[in-house]
């Protein structure tokens, strides 16, 4: 309970932050378009295989975004230097990390819903029938990478190069989710769209792991 | 001393009894020939450097909960190594495949993941040498090392899963498949063999990053001074 | 004795790898015990 409710003030802290000036959000989502848009010169977008390619080249616009966009999670905190008092303000570290990786989450969600119907229009393929499975899908997704992301924000935001490290550490990484969510997601947009439980199951047991690791793992990741 | 040259002549004999038995005892393989017996090589290499890894992530976490250096050293040396091992599956792997399959490299479940392995790895090393200070580097890297191992299953499953409509290699299609017995006995007794050689290259490793350790307590005399 | 080639190539690539690991590890800890020594003597001197 004390989890909880430490979570929700710093949860609060997190989303009003970004919200006063919209920054990680506004960036990220014109990063993800100008993205979307190169791709399309990249093969022809309005054949059929768009419908195969059109899932994977959206996951991969939207992995390089939120590893851009996961930077200033734990670099902010330390470059004004309120990392020591957020530690000190919460007997569980744990909350800490709920609280930044439930709001990045929420970040990515805002931004994959913004772009979705960009994205119907340029590559021809229909969301609207199976919008309920695709949030489904870019929930489990973007919470497996804000999980990974945000434990992984606050290595990076220790060592020297910070800015290229986190990329090169989260984006491995994150295969599985990456492998995953396209498949899951190609199948939804499929002429005959289906939902792949064996991927939307295979999301929730990457989300489940690393959920775990970071609970284990959490306090050791703050240490000064 | 003695030991030491010792212990390196033992795997040196291993090694080549492991070759002789990798040309001469194993039978050719009906439908591939000669080239099949690049497998020792690769199989075993591909084994150890799994167990490599292992070893790393057992480090990583008795470094995380212990705090000695030792373990960060055992860590960066099994990492070290495993990579090395990876490398030599990966760059053996295009050469089998080239006669076989006719181009050299495909994407199949079990090259692409061990790619991904390597990958993994090479971060995990790059992410030591960008932090100065040696507690931080250990804890740091400990953690990263933990993460990525497991992280390791979930890689071979999702790929295995959704990337294998991809034609199916003949031997490594399922698991030793179709391999005849003595080939078998080659293939362990070559990986023990591989095995001794891990063990040689991470002590010598671990004892590179020992030294360092010694050099910084010195440097930092020096400092104060 | 087809691919005869390909064998040699990859035993040979492989062995080089492991070798020159060897090697490299080797030189590099030549390379520090030198600067041990030499900063341990620039210690004792010091004292």
């Amino acid at each position: 309970m004390a989890l909880l409710s430490s979570t929700a003030v710093l949860l609060d802290k997190e989303l009003r932050t970004e919200f006063r000036s919209r920054e990680l959000l506004t960036t990220t989502t014109v990063f993800v378009l100008i993205v979307i848009v190169l791709f399309s010169f990249s093969f022809d977008p309005t054949s059929e295989e768009s419908r195969r390619f059109g899932a994977g080249l959206l996951w991969l616009a939207l992995l390089f975004a939120a590893s851009l966009m996961l930077q200033p999670c734990f670099l902010r905190e330390q470059s004004n230097d309120t990392l020591s008092a957020l530690r000190l303000s919460v007997s569980d570290p744990f909350a800490i990390f709920l609280a930044k990786l439930v709001a990045n989450t929420l970040f990515l969600l805002l931004t994959e819903l913004l772009l979705l119907p960009v994205f119907a229009v340029l590559y021809n393929v229909s969301v609207l029938p199976m919008l309920h499975w695709l949030v489904l899908v870019f929930f489990l997704g973007s919470l497996g990478v804000s999980i990974t992301g945000t434990a992984l924000s606050a290595i990076s935001a220790q060592a020297r190069m910070r800015e290229l490290l986190l990329p090169l550490l989260l984006l491995p990484l994150l295969t599985p989710i990456l492998v995953a969510s396209t498949e899951v997601t190609a199948a939804l947009f499929d002429r005959s769209p289906y939902v792949q439980w064996k991927g939307v199951g295979f999301l929730a047991v990457f989300d489940l792991a690393f959920l775990t690791i970071l609970w284990l793992l959490g306090e050791y990741l703050l240490e000064e | 001393m003695k030991k030491s040259v010792l212990s390196a002549m033992v795997v040196v004999l291993l090694l080549g009894l492991s070759g002789y038995a990798s040309f001469f005892i194993a039978p050719t393989d009906a439908k591939q020939g000669l080239i099949y017996r690049i497998l020792f090589l690769h199989v075993a290499s591909a084994w150890t450097g799994l167990t490599s890894f292992f070893i790393c992530f057992i480090a990583n976490l008795l470094y995380v909960l212990r705090r000695q250096p030792r373990w960060d050293w055992l860590g960066v040396s099994a990492g070290e190594t495993g990579l090395v091992f990876t490398t030599v599956v990966l760059l053996t792997g295009p050469i089998w495949a080239h006669p076989v399959w006719g181009i050299w490299w495909t994407w199949d479940a079990r090259l692409t993941s061990t790619f991904v392995l390597w990958l993994l790895y090479v971060s995990y090393l790059l992410l030591r040498t960008l932090v100065e200070e040696p507690d931080r580097r250990a804890l740091l890297s400990a953690l990263f090392g933990i993460f990525a191992f497991i992280d390791v299953p979930l890689v071979f499953g999702s790929i295995r899963w959704w990337r294998t409509q991809h034609p199916q290699p003949i031997i490594m299609g399922a698991p030793g498949a179709g391999l005849d017995p003595t080939m078998y006995k080659v293939l362990f007794f070559t990986w023990l063999a591989m095995l001794g050689l891990m063990t040689l290259l991470l002590r010598q490793r671990y004892r590179l990053e020992a030294m360092r350790g010694d050099l910084e307590i010195i440097q930092r005399e020096l400092e104060a001074a | 004795m087809k691919n005869l080639n390909s064998v040699f190539a990859a035993y040979m690539i492989g062995w080089t790898v492991f070798f020159v690991y060897y090697i490299s590890v080797s030189r590099r800890t030549m390379a520090l015990r030198e600067e041990i020594e030499r900063l341990k003597n620039s210690l004792s001197r010091g004292k």
